[in-house]
Formats: C-alpha cells, sequence, structure tokens
C-alpha cells in the first residue's frame, strides 16, 4: 500500500513528499523493531517526532526550491541584455520594447535608503531596550510590545498612511517618501530581531567589561557590537529584503515612473511594482517580462545577501563562540 | 594579631527581590592580604563579592542599605563615581570571560577606556601585565590572533592581565579556577600568592583545600549571615563554632526550617505536583514545604515542574528503599539566586 502511494507520489514528480513518506516508513519501521525492547516508548516518541521534523524539513525547502524553478524556468527565458541596461518604452513596461533599468535602479536606491535609515533609528533603540533598561523594566515590556504589533501591520497600511502623511504636507510621491515609508515598515522586522540577537549576548562578557570600569555605552559599542555583528547583519539583511520586495508600501509612496532615479523629491520606479503591472497585463509577452523582473529582484537579494555574508567573515574573527 | 583594613563592610543587608540574600554583614577586609570567602552554594558568597565593586547594580530587583568603605570611603554613597571604583578593582569570574577582541586589545581596552592613547604606553602596559600574569611567552608571537582561540586556563591568565592593566588595587576572584583543570588552577594559585604583596585579594572558592593553600584570612558564609571570620589558621585548626566545624570537617548537614510537611504516598504524577503546589500557595514566600513521595517518576518530574514554577529545589533525599523527600522553598517572585 505504502510503496504504491510512494510509486504514485514519484510518478507526479513530488520528490519533497515522496522523500518525506519514505522517511515517515523508515521510522515506523523503526518503532515496530523496538517495540520488544524496554523503552519501546521513548523510542517510538523520539522516532516519531524526528519523522515529523524531516518531513516538515524537506517540505520547507521543497517548496523554496520549487519557487525558484518557477521564477527562473518562466523569467530566463524572457531576460536580455537590452532588459537589464535600458529603460522601458511604451509606458510603464506594457510595451515588449525597452528594460526594466529604471526599476532595478530604483528598487536598489529604495532599498539600501530604507535600511540605512532604519538602521539608524532601529541600533539606539534595541542597544537601549538590552543595555540600559532592566530585563524587566515596563518601558523595555512596552516597547517590545509596540514593536510586535506595528510588525503584524500590513504593508498597505504603511503605505496608506505614508499617503495621508504626504497628502496632509502637500507633497507629491518621491523617492524620499518611500524611503520613509519602507523604513517603517522594517523597523519593526529589525528592531525585533536585533533584538533577540543582543538578548542572546552572555550577561557575564557585560559584566567583564563592566568590571573594569567601563561605562555602559564603551561596552555596548566595543564588546556587545562586535559580539553580535553576525547576528545584526542578519536581522539588517532580513529588513533590507522584505524592505526591497514590498509592492504595497511604495504603490502611493514612491508611485512609478519611467525614468531614472536622479532626485530624491522625484517619483521612482521599482521592481515589485514593475512585477505587478507587468503580471497584470493580458500579454503574454509582457507575463513573461515580469518573471523575468522576479528573476531580477531575486538575484539582487541573493546576491547582496552573500555579498554582505564574505564582508562579515572579515570582521567576526574575534568573538567568542 | 592586627591587620590594616582595605575594605570595611558595615551592617550590609542585600535583597534580591523578597529573598534575603545578605543579612547584616559587618566585616573588615585585610590589606595586602589573600581573603577567603568560603561557605556552601547559595550562601550568598558571590553576591558579597560583586557588592565591593557594586557589579550588584546591574542585577534586577535588587535593594542594597548598609555601607561598604573602600579606602575609608563609602562606595554607595551617590557621590561615587562607580566607574572609577571598578577600575580599583580587577574581577575574575568563574568562567573565564575574554571580550571578543585580539589578544592585545583585551589587555589594552581597559587602559584605553580609561583615556590613554599612547601607543608606546599600551604596548609597555600589554607586554608587562601579560608577562605578570605568566602569558607572555605563550603568546607573544600571536598577539593580534582572537582571544576566544587560547585555552581555556590561558584565557583565564589573560583575565588577570586585563583586570591587572587598569592597576587596581584589589583582586577579586569568583571560584576564578573552579572552571579550569589542576595544571592551570595551580598556575593561577601562585600567581594570586606572588600578587599578594602588591594587591589585596578577595577569592570567593567553594574548594577548602584551595582556601587552606592561600588564604590568609577567611570568612564563613551561611545562609547570608556571616558565621565566623579570622587568620585562616585560627578559623582552620581551631573554629569556635559548630557549624564552621561541621564544613570544614566536611561533615556539613545543610539543615533547613520546614514551614510544613506533607505526606504524598501513593500519589502518581501529576496528582503530587498539584497536591503540592496547593500546599506552596498557602505559605509565604521564602517557607519551606517538605514532601515525601515513593512514585519514582516524581522525583524528577515534580522538582523539574516546581523550579519551572519558580521555587527553589533545597534538597532532594532518599529516605529508604520507596521513599524520597524533596524539599522546596517558595518563591512568590521567581527569583532563583
Amino acid at each position: 500500500m505504502v510503496k504504491k502511494i510512494i510509486k504514485a507520489l514519484r510518478w507526479l514528480k513530488c520528490p519533497s513528499l515522496c522523500s518525506g513518506l519514505l522517511a515517515v516508513v523508515h521510522y515506523f519501521s523503526a518503532f515496530f523493531n523496538a517495540f520488544s525492547g524496554s523503552n519501546f516508548q521513548r523510542k517510538f516518541e523520539e522516532n516519531i517526532f524526528k519523522a515529523l521534523m524531516i518531513i516538515s524539513a524537506f517540505t520547507v525547502t521543497g517548496i523554496l526550491i520549487f519557487i525558484l524553478a518557477v521564477i527562473f524556468l518562466k523569467g530566463f527565458p524572457a531576460i536580455n541584455l537590452d532588459m537589464l541596461i535600458k529603460t522601458p518604452k511604451g509606458g510603464y513596461y506594457l510595451g515588449k520594447e525597452g528594460g526594466i533599468l529604471n526599476a532595478i535602479l530604483g528598487s536598489i536606491v529604495l532599498g539600501f535608503g530604507a535600511t540605512f535609515l532604519a538602521v539608524m533609528v532601529t541600533v539606539p533603540v534595541v542597544f537601549y531596550l538590552n543595555l540600559y533598561l532592566k530585563k524587566n523594566s515596563r518601558l523595555a515590556l512596552s516597547v517590545r510590545f509596540f514593536l510586535d504589533v506595528l510588525w503584524g501591520i500590513p504593508s498597505i497600511v504603511y503605505g496608506a498612511f505614508g499617503f495621508t502623511v504626504m497628502i496632509f504636507f502637500g507633497l507629491k510621491a518621491s523617492l524620499l517618501a518611500g524611503i520613509i515609508t519602507v523604513a517603517l515598515l522594517i523597523i519593526p522586522i529589525m528592531a525585533r530581531s536585533m533584538d533577540e540577537v543582543l538578548k542572546m549576548i552572555p550577561f557575564e562578557l557585560k559584566e567583564a567589561s563592566f568590571a573594569i570600569g567601563a561605562t555602559r555605552l564603551e561596552t555596548a559599542m566595543k564588546v556587545v557590537f562586535k559580539q553580535a555583528l553576525p547576528g545584526l547583519m542578519t536581522a539588517v539583511l532580513i529588513a533590507f529584503g522584505r524592505g526591497i520586495g514590498d509592492a504595497a508600501a511604495v504603490l502611493f509612496t514612491a508611485s512609478f515612473t519611467d525614468s531614472l532615479p536622479y532626485s530624491l523629491f522625484k517619483p521612482v520606479a521599482t521592481l515589485p511594482l514593475a512585477i505587478f503591472f507587468q503580471l497584470g497585463t493580458p500579454f503574454p509577452e509582457v507575463q513573461e517580462r515580469g518573471y523575468a523582473s522576479a528573476l531580477v529582484l531575486t538575484v539582487i537579494i541573493l546576491f547582496i545577501s552573500i555579498l554582505s555574508r564574505i564582508l562579515s567573515k572579515k570582521f567576526t574573527r574575534n568573538i567568542i563562540k | 594579631m592586627e591587620f590594616k583594613t582595605h575594605i570595611s563592610v558595615k551592617s550590609l543587608n542585600v535583597w534580591y527581590g523578597q529573598h534575603q540574600a545578605l543579612n547584616n554583614i559587618s566585616i573588615d577586609i585585610p590589606d595586602k592580604k589573600i581573603t577567603a570567602i568560603i561557605g556552601p552554594s547559595g550562601c550568598g558568597k558571590t553576591t558579597l563579592l560583586k557588592s565591593f565593586n557594586r557589579l550588584i547594580d546591574l542585577q534586577d530587583g535588587i535593594s542594597v542599605n548598609g555601607q561598604v568603605l573602600v579606602d575609608g570611603e563609602d562606595i554607595y554613597s551617590p557621590k561615587v563615581e562607580v566607574m572609577d571604583l571598578r577600575k580599583k578593582m580587577g574581577l575574575l569570574s568563574q568562567k573565564p570571560q575574554v571580550l571578543p577582541m585580539s589578544i592585545y586589545e583585551n589587555v589594552a581596552y581597559g587602559p584605553r577606556i580609561h583615556g590613554l592613547k599612547d601607543k608606546k604606553k599600551l604596548n609597555e602596559i600589554v607586554h608587562r601585565y601579560l608577562k605578570e600574569s605568566s602569558l607572555w611567552n605563550e603568546v607573544k608571537d600571536r598577539l593580534n590572533s582572537p582571544a576566544s582561540k587560547l585555552s581555556i586556563g590561558q584565557q583565564q591568565r589573560l583575565c588577570l592581565a586585563r583586570g591587572l592593566a587598569v592597576e587596581p588595587e584589589i583582586i577579586l576572584g569568583d571560584e576564578p579556577t573552579s572552571a579550569l583543570d589542576p595544571v592551570s588552577s595551580e598556575r593561577i594559585e601562585q600567581k594570586f600568592l606572588a600578587l599578594k604583596d602588591k594587591y589585596t585579594i578577595i577569592l570567593v572558592t567553594h574548594s577548602l583545600r584551595q582556601a587552606k593553600r592561600l588564604a590568609d584570612y577567611v570568612i564563613f558564609l551561611y545562609l547570608g549571615n556571616i558565621i565566623e571570620h579570622g587568620f585562616a589558621q585560627e578559623i582552620f585548626e581551631n573554629p569556635k563554632y559548630v557549624k564552621t566545624q561541621a564544613y570544614i570537617n566536611g561533615k556539613f548537614i545543610e539543615e533547613h526550617k520546614i514551614n510544613r510537611e506533607l505526606n504524598l504516598k501513593g500519589t502518581i504524577c501529576p496528582d503530587n505536583f498539584v497536591k503540592a503546589k496547593l500546599a506552596l500557595e498557602e505559605l509565604d514566600s521564602g517557607q519551606v514545604l517538605k514532601i515525601i513521595v515513593d512514585y519514582e517518576p516524581a522525583i524528577s518530574e515534580v522538582p523539574k515542574a516546581m523550579e519551572y514554577e519558580g521555587h527553589k529545589i533545597l534538597e532532594v533525599k532518599r529516605l529508604n528503599k520507596t521513599d524520597w523527600e524533596i524539599i522546596i522553598q517558595k518563591y512568590d517572585e521567581g527569583y532563583i539566586i
């Protein structure tokens, strides 16, 4: 029976489910072998949970690989050099000619700008929470609670909020407005991940620094920061990926344009919106270009995270494992 | 025998939340001698040590009253700069804690934050104190490699060099050899003996043999109280109090004042846990409950669950073939020291 199911799955070309099921079968048989032993119940639990973990791991990686494969298979044939070095011809990507250079550059500028702004705000907040406030201080608990709530707010709400503020001040959609809105969106994400990283720093390490007579600021900058750098870097990357890939927050605030980003106060094009527009058209050729844009966005995020990991290795050789 | 006093503690009380960790401590600590603080675990040795350089300020829910005079100045008065105070004392912790920097930077960290920028002088200081903690020969070729790559014994000596580099008057050791192998421990002990001409050394130790080898002066703490203090010879050869005698002879039996007893023989998990919990709820924080169980899983499960609830397990003892005794102290705030 089980073999039949596996055969069917193999036929369906579903490797993750197939191997997951194999693992279950394997561990069930292990359980039955263990049945005769005296500790059979404990072994049974161990094996069941191990099997569940293996299934989940395979499923998650499988889905991820599946997404990447779809983007690559659909997007790669449509990519050509023109797409990467030219601006669109035919208004907001709807033509089949020209490229998405404006959106590539726009997204990079917007992503870096927003991440930079968010880091400027977040780092002081998390260091204050973890080095200056006591563990159970009411202020720290409420700040963490609000950050958690903000994390859950959908990005379109941030976009709408940014839009309302812009109208209130009589401003038009611009790169700056986009940067500020995306920064607001990613601050809670960055802050909570950095917070968890700093919580993991052993108390004894801070104590060692204080014992020499260091102030909290010196301890934060010279000891805790160095020790936490890889974790902080990951937090920045998570936030960057989230920020550069968000369409809803920039829809009203950064707007869209066919020209390259040249001013902080002019609208700017972004890749998520390019994908959104291109996939929304009824023309298959333009839709394919949408997948190509998605591929470009994915590659940018991948490239930046690999690069920063290589760079961070240089600064983290002294950390205590 | 008379001695010159370096640190003088006057009726010091320390609370962690509701729990009183130190109870009316008054003691004079001699200058340029090794003072050992001994006592069973959880008796407040480390708290007393850390009250000297105000590291206990960093703990949550701490309150302190009383005086600690260092060189005649009360360190808990608001005028005192904590940074300057801590500079006067080098700390060696239980587990050597190097900073995430190179070996050189670890030693230079202290002088640097206290304002020394001259490269030449820094080099000199690093050289001098690495030599003083007898680490120089082992690391002179790799001063720029990460400190975390050193062996644990070397790390503790590096911590010593780091502490000495700010030119303190006092060295505080919180069981500094407990994580080290015998050879490294021996080296640290030798170092202490060599340094006691120049520094006042205060050592928390759970090893009586170490206290015997090193100490000139001994303080015996028990449940937050000083039971006895005096010169090492006196304490070890002629202790005045029964408790000290018992502890020094290794026959120390912890006695707990039991506020309530509960016989839970014949109950299984989690019934016994729930019954014990209900009984604890009637007690005040800090009071002690004794339960007797005969269900084998309860011996590990009940203490685990109680600790999870924030209570403190004082003792798990076998009474006879079937019965076990578990002694639990209630904590409302969930502070575990």
